[in-house]
């Protein structure tokens, strides 16, 4: 049995209430005990519009939030990349070393399940169809593809579909969807026709960021497609 | 002064680049990555080793150049500025009134041809792409594909415009007519200028890559030919020559080796060359360790193939000779006042960009450091970003700010509900987003209809056949290449120095090589001893000779317009390989 402090994102308090409970209860019936830390935010928003100064404050909060603990799981691909991968880097050295060392212990949701030895005591089991879709940063940037991938063939009864063009980007990108919003509908169009092609009215995403702005954008063309988490779908396999 | 989102949404609304873009792009990322499959496993490390290392010993390898070219009787300038490399241009064209010009990126980010026809100089742009994109006037979209966004209905509208009219929009007749207008200057000019894809310090030879013929003629113009290239385009040696051009064609064109490969060595007799390297804040560029490594370019256009954005908005929307993920990096680089702050916010970050590239450059995190100096220079965001921004720091770190910090998120993210803004054609911002507690309906799992993706269909494995040799006839038979028991009637019959299996490509070597008399045979013999017969084009290395060599990979060629492939363009499309002693 393991402790481990379970991280929401900002972005998921807001838009997604009960994705916490959802992973808390998923971890707790993988034995785990489970502390939520409060943390607000990983600084993504904006350090990716190159307000580092900004990005370091609100970064700095999670990092003391998170240190006390050897395992921290994120349920967004694209927080736990910016964790792991540019946090530690707006601190100069010897400092970005000790932020560098709490940032190792951040772990994404779909990871750390997968890696779980009580994985296969679960009897997950959900009857369905889903069509996945994988965040670029969680593709390229934390190369989860094959723990999301293994987590889902657990699921018994559940028919996991893959779209066309699997590896391309939804559009979303965080501010970039706001900025340059003809460009990110124009992309997210192409996501859709591929995610809708598949027949699946379900999408899942270890980031729940892309499925927003994918949620949003089916909701407005009038296209029946919703948007689950990856935890709140594993939270229904469970019995 | 309009901004990329100004020219993106002008891009969507009239053009709907999407429609032509997103269909050519998938296809040459997926062709892309089966070519570069075929070639050794560690293709990609050694061609981003050998950038890697010019770039840390870039002067110390010009200065080895410069002294190589010395002996082969090749000038040697050096151009800080785009304006001085313009001079130079100039200069050493002397009297020249007619020039032919090869397709270049450098002469497109020093504007090269408009100041030459400024100073009354006639310019011909040879490459196919590069003469339509001419006519249009707005310049080229993509750094190997020029006219990728221009389809045949268009661009036999610009032809008719500029004079000739043609019967059909046959990308065939389109591709002949133009063919035939640069076979006619280049009979009848004074200079031929192209650009090079690498310079080889070791023995100051260039390898310079095509499909058409024209660089074929422009090198071996009968009295000048001038070599326009950037600062950096140098690599140590043979080995690193060829380990880059392994990567090169298929990670551009999904091409084994383009048509053509000239090695340069020495220039024809009678021909006066000169080479003009452009630092244009390339040195600036290397004394910052975070921009670097972006010098390892070798221009191939991967990344930008691979864009999201790119595909959605063409190379147009940048602004810049230099689009796509490339361009989004290098343009606030080389031009720090111009107004190309804005490129590095053009990118949803996905890394679709690094991962394509095949020399290794994070270019999605350059991105990022990109648009922290932006921000910190005041080259964008407003005041009223700037203490949004503050704001939603403060919020975000008050100590007890857990509800405050979520109170504030809602506010920013679902303050209007519907994020509506005025998308110019393409309607409204249909995005809507979801509400919070929204609970979802289990039913919807099961509410699935079957599965009609349309796929790209994968090729199944082909079975190779187990000799170099018999690998080698079939990569070349795939490109066209005949292989006829006797050479035909009228061939010109020329003796290869070896050939590679992986690519079908045949080299000769000479001293030099004559381009002219083997682009103007109506057809060509080329015999080929079995044991010259190598895996992969970086196995040509010790049969390179120490002079001019060409690598033919099938006919000329070429597919500028809409990625039609048209056989034949400068020179022969019959092309004849005779082993010898033959094969049982
Ligand atoms: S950055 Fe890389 S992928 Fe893009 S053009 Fe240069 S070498 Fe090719």
């Amino acid at each position: 049995m393991a402790s481990v402090a379970l991280f929401d994102p900002c972005y998921l308090q807001t838009l997604r209430p009960g994705d916490a409970g959802d992973a808390r209860r998923v971890l707790e019936a993988l034995g785990d005990t489970v502390t939520l830390i409060d943390g607000r935010c990983c600084g993504q928003p904006a350090f990716n519009s190159g307000f580092r100064t900004e990005a370091r404050t609100v970064g700095r909060q999670l990092l003391k939030a998170a240190r006390a603990h050897s395992a921290i799981v994120t349920t967004s691909g694209s927080c736990t990349a910016m964790v792991r991968h540019y946090l530690p880097g707006l601190w100069q050295p010897p400092r970005d070393a000790a932020a560098a060392s709490i940032a190792a212990r951040f772990v994404d949701f779909a990871t750390y399940v997968a890696r779980h030895p009580a994985l296969d005591r679960l009897g997950l089991r959900l009857p369905g169809v889903v069509v996945l879709h994988e965040s670029c940063h969680s593709r390229r940037e934390l190369h989860a593809s094959a723990a999301f991938s293994a987590i889902l063939s657990r699921i018994d009864g559940l028919e996991v579909r893959e779209p066309a063009f699997a590896e391309e980007c939804c559009g979303f990108g965080g501010t970039f969807a706001v900025k340059q919003p003809e460009t990110s509908v124009e992309i997210m169009r192409a996501k859709l026709d591929a995610l809708g092609a598949t027949g699946a009215r379900v999408v899942v995403s270890p980031d729940y960021s892309c499925l927003a702005h994918l949620q949003s954008g089916a909701a407005g063309l009038g296209i029946q497609l919703e948007a689950w988490t990856l935890p709140e779908l594993l939270a229904r396999a469970l019995a | 002064m309009t901004g990329f989102r100004d020219r993106a949404r002008r891009e969507i609304a009239e053009e709907h680049r999407s429609a032509a873009l997103l269909p050519i792009m998938r296809k040459l990322v997926a062709d892309s990555r089966a070519m570069l499959a075929r070639g050794p496993a560690d293709a990609r490390d050694r061609a981003a080793a050998a950038r890697a290392d010019a770039v840390d010993r870039l002067e110390e390898l010009q200065r080895r150049l410069r002294e190589q070219l010395a002996l082969r009787g090749v000038g040697y300038h050096r151009a800080a500025t785009a304006a001085e490399a313009v001079d130079i241009v100039r200069r050493l064209l002397g009297d020249a009134r007619r020039v032919a010009k090869s397709k270049s990126m450098v002469a497109e980010e020093i504007g090269l041809t408009h100041a030459l026809r400024e100073a009354g100089i006639d310019v011909l742009e040879t490459d196919i792409g590069e003469y339509i994109v001419d006519l249009e006037g707005r310049g080229p979209s993509h750094i190997t594909a020029p006219a990728v966004h221009l389809n045949r209905a268009r661009i036999r509208d610009l032809l008719a415009r500029a004079g000739a009219p043609l019967e059909t929009d046959d990308p065939v007749v389109l591709s002949q007519h133009i063919r035939d207008v640069v076979g006619r200057y280049f009979q009848d000019c004074d200079a031929a200028i192209t650009g090079a894809n690498t310079a080889i310090a070791s023995s100051g030879r260039f390898a310079i890559v095509e499909n058409e013929g024209n660089v074929a003629l422009g090198v071996s113009h009968p009295r000048k030919h001038i070599i326009v290239t950037g600062l950096e385009k140098v690599v140590a040696d043979e080995a690193g020559a060829l380990a880059i051009l392994q990567v090169l064609a298929p990670s551009a064109t999904a091409q084994p080796l383009t048509a053509f490969t000239h090695i340069l060595g020495s220039p024809p007799p009678g021909q006066e060359r000169h080479v003009v390297v452009v630092d244009n804040g390339r040195s600036r560029i290397l004394a910052d360790p975070r921009y670097r490594d972006v010098l390892r370019c070798i221009r191939c256009g991967a990344c930008m193939n691979a864009c999201p954005v790119y595909r959605a908005v063409s190379g147009l929307a940048y602004g810049s000779p230099y689009m796509g993920p490339i361009g989004a990096v290098i343009s606030p680089l080389l031009w720090p006042r111009g107004g190309q702050a804005d490129l590095p916010f053009a990118s949803t970050l996905c890394g679709a960009c690094t991962e394509a590239c095949p020399v290794g450059i994070p270019l999605h995190r350059m991105l990022l450091d990109l648009r922290a100096d932006a921000v910190e220079r005041g080259a964008v965001a407003g005041r009223a970003e700037r203490a949004a921004w503050k704001a939603w720091a403060a919020a975000f770190s008050l100590p007890t700010g857990a509800r405050a910090a979520a109170a504030m998120a809602r506010l920013g993210l679902r303050g209007g509900g519907r994020l509506v803004r005025p998308l110019a054609a393409r309607g409204a911002d249909p995005r809507l987003l979801p509400e919070p507690a929204e609970p979802h309906d289990p039913a919807l799992l099961a509410a699935a209809g079957p599965d009609r993706s349309e796929r790209p269909v994968i090729a199944p494995e082909e079975v190779l056949p187990p000799t170099p040799v018999e690998r080698f006839r079939l990569r070349a038979g795939q490109l066209g290449v005949g292989f006829p028991a006797a050479a035909p009637a009228s061939a010109l019959e020329l003796s290869a120095a070896a050939a590679v299996a992986s690519t079908g490509s045949v080299l000769l070597t000479g001293a030099p090589v004559d381009r002219r008399a083997l682009l103007a045979a109506p057809a060509v013999a080329l015999r080929v001893d079995p044991a010259t017969v190598v895996e992969y084009p970086a196995g040509l290395e010790p049969y390179l000779g120490a002079d001019d060599a060409l690598i033919l990979t099938g006919p000329s060629r070429t597919a500028d317009i809409e990625k039609v492939i048209v056989r034949g363009i400068h020179g022969s499309q019959e092309y004849a390989v005779l082993l010898e002693p033959p094969i049982a």
